[in-house]
C-alpha cells in the first residue's frame, strides 16, 4: 500500500481514538468507535489477511449491538 | 518497526488509560472506552502474522462484551 | 492509483467531519461516508478476487451498525414505557 494512503488511515484510526475518549454522549462515541473500526480495516486488507477481515467485520457490529442493548436498559435516548 | 505495530501500542495506551480513568465514573463509559485496547491488541497481533490469534482474539471480543452486559445487568437488578 | 488516494482522502475528511460535528444524528451521514469509502479502498489495495467478497461483508456490517445505532437512538427509552 502506498505510504500517503496508510499515513491517511492511521490518521483516521488515531482521529476516531481520540473522538472516542474525548465526547460525553455514549451515542457519539459509539459513532467514533465506528471511525476507529473503519481505520482497522485496511490494515488488515494490507497483509492479505481477507477471510480474518470478513470475519472480523461481521463480528464488530454484534458488539456495538450488545452495548446497545445495555443502553436500551438504562434508558439513553433523545 | 511496522506501523501496524506502532498504532497498535498507541491504542493500547490511549485505551487502557482512559478505561482507567474515565469522564464519568459510569459502567458504560467504562464497557465502551474498553473496545480501543481491544482493537490496539488486535493490531499488535496483526503485525506478528499471526492468523489464528486473529481469529480467536476477534470472537472472543464480542462474546465477552455479552457476558460484562449480562452480568452488570444482573447486578444492577439484584 | 489517483483512485486509492481520492478514496482514503473522502474517507479521511468525512473522518475529521464525523468527530468536529455537534450534533448526534448529523453525525450518522457522515459515518456512512466513512465506511463506503473504506469499502472502496479495500477493493483497491487486494488485487484479489476474494477481496470483493471481505469489502461486500463490511459493507453489511457497517450499514448494520449504523442502523442499529439510528434505530436505538429513536427510539431509545419507549419500550420500557
Amino acid at each position: 500500500m502506498n505510504e500517503l494512503v496508510m499515513a491517511v488511515f492511521g490518521a483516521m484510526l488515531l482521529i476516531g481514538a481520540i473522538g472516542t475518549v474525548r465526547s460525553h454522549d455514549p451515542f457519539d462515541k459509539l459513532i467514533s468507535l465506528g471511525v476507529l473500526v473503519a481505520g482497522v480495516m485496511p490494515f488488515l486488507a494490507d497483509r492479505g489477511y481477507l477471510d480474518v477481515l470478513a470475519a472480523t467485520a461481521l463480528i464488530a457490529p454484534l458488539s456495538t449491538i450488545f452495548i446497545l442493548m445495555a443502553m436500551r436498559r438504562e434508558g439513553h435516548g433523545p | 518497526m511496522a506501523p501496524e505495530f506502532v498504532l497498535g501500542l498507541a491504542l493500547l495506551i490511549i485505551g487502557t488509560v482512559a478505561s482507567a480513568f474515565p469522564g464519568r465514573r459510569d459502567y458504560l463509559t467504562r464497557l465502551i472506552h474498553l473496545e480501543i485496547p481491544a482493537w490496539g491488541l488486535l493490531l499488535v497481533m496483526l503485525s506478528y502474522d499471526e492468523a489464528l490469534a486473529l481469529f480467536t482474539f476477534g470472537g472472543v471480543s464480542a462474546l465477552s462484551t455479552f457476558i460484562y452486559v449480562r452480568v452488570m445487568q444482573k447486578r444492577e437488578a439484584a | 492509483m489517483i483512485e486509492l488516494l481520492l478514496c482514503a482522502g473522502i474517507a479521511g475528511y468525512a473522518a475529521l467531519r464525523v468527530v468536529l460535528e455537534r450534533n448526534t444524528m448529523r453525525k450518522l451521514p457522515f459515518l456512512n461516508v466513512v465506511s463506503f469509502a473504506v469499502a472502496g479502498a479495500i477493493v483497491l489495495i487486494v488485487p484479489h478476487p476474494l477481496a470483493v467478497l471481505a469489502a461486500a461483508a463490511y459493507f453489511v456490517g457497517s450499514t448494520l451498525e449504523s442502523n442499529a445505532i439510528a434505530s436505538t437512538w429513536a427510539g431509545g427509552g419507549k419500550k420500557d414505557e
